[in-house]
């Protein structure tokens, strides 16, 4: 076997790592894209029975991005087994208990439910910042391509910038300037 | 009937406050008002000063840029700037729609825009999605939580909004293909 050969046939039955920042992305979107990661369903070999799948690191957790007005209106549902068990948590509440919770769910229910949905969910890990363990990092050869573009903020931009930009609205005559 | 009383209305009140004086100009120059106060041993004077435009030198419109082809409008009025130059805008493109606002962050009337009917609206939405996702706290009221992260509850999150939803009626709901 070349060493051309060898290196493919290493790096095809590997697990290799990924990560994939969240900052200002929306969980919901961006767990259908970790899915085929963590399933190895972005490789030529994948079939169910093989296990094929690879490990992804979420950080920047806390920094996700929810739709309009959704994190006062998605609720997560939890119920105890108990006659009036039912709690029903609003995405914003968990958030602040949990900062790893609403992406780890996503993936999960962006998973089929079978037997092997659980130990796909053991190769994701999630950190709520960018403190990332050292034997974690170590591994990652893989970054993940973000989905949405992280926006800047204004006072972000520096004043000569914002001064020389492109205007397209200018002040009419006998405008007072305030 | 009522533009010739409008008519009537004006003539009059030239007649009547008409100072004689008239400046006299063969173009239309671009003023801006402001107000400047100073004192004046024991008097304060407050003046209007008229102002050059610090945006005339970087406008873009539609009809200076080179090869751009005139849109063959099917109604006799011409489009608006905005209109012509084509723009999809975001509201998260906060250089553009920062220009639109106030320095307190407020949208400014159509009058002064100058826009039309359905992209005054469109930009007063933009304006409104990027305040609430904080991306322009630099231009808000001083009692304004300037961090985004020392507001309340959901708010202190991060949300991004969707341009497609400016015109629609109903907002559809997000679809949830997980839900059981």
């Amino acid at each position: 076997m070349s060493a051309a050969k060898r290196v493919q046939q290493w790096a095809t039955f590997a697990r290799s790592w990924h990560i994939f920042d969240c900052k200002w992305q929306d969980p919901y979107e961006s767990a259908n894209i970790i899915k085929k990661y963590l399933m190895g369903l972005h490789k030529p070999i994948y079939h169910p029975m093989n296990d094929c799948g690879d490990v992804v690191v979420c950080i920047n957790s806390r920094d996700i991005a929810l739709r309009g007005d959704e994190w006062r209106k998605r609720a997560y549902f939890h119920h105890t087994g108990y006659p009036g068990g039912a709690s029903w948590t609003l995405a914003w509440e968990l958030h602040n208990k949990d900062p790893t919770m609403i992406i780890k769910k996503a993936v999960y229910r962006a998973m089929k439910g079978n037997l092997q949905r659980r130990h796909t969910m053991q190769r994701l890990f999630i950190y709520p910042g960018e403190n990332v363990p050292e034997d974690v990092l170590q591994n990652v050869t893989n970054q993940i391509r973000q989905i949405r573009l992280v926006p800047t903020r204004l006072d972000q931009i520096p004043e000569e910038v914002t001064k020389t930009y492109p205007k397209v609205m200018d002040y009419p005559e006998d405008y007072v300037l305030k | 009937m009522a533009g010739l009383v409008r008519a009537g209305f004006s003539f009059a009140k030239t007649a009547i406050f008409s100072t004689g004086v008239r400046s006299i100009a063969t173009s239309k120059p671009l003023h801006l008002k402001e107000i400047r106060e100073r004192v004046e041993g024991s008097t304060k004077i407050i003046d209007a000063v008229n102002v050059p435009s610090p945006r005339t030198e970087l406008l873009i419109r539609a009809e200076n840029l080179p090869n751009q082809v005139p849109a063959a409008s099917t109604s006799e009025k011409p489009p608006c700037y905005m209109c012509a130059l084509g723009l999809d805008v975001k509201h998260t493109d906060v250089l553009i729609v920062s220009q639109f606002v106030r320095s307190d962050g407020c949208m400014l009337p159509r009058k002064i825009t100058g826009l039309c009917r359905r992209q005054q609206k469109k930009m007063g939405k933009l304006v409104t999605m990027a305040q609430k996702a904080g991306l322009m706290i630099n231009l808000t009221p001083d009692y304004c939580k300037k961090d985004p992260k020392k507001r309340r509850d959901y708010k202190k999150f991060n949300t991004y909004f969707d341009e497609r939803t400016i015109f629609m009626k109903r907002i559809p709901k997000p679809v949830d293909r997980f839900k059981r």
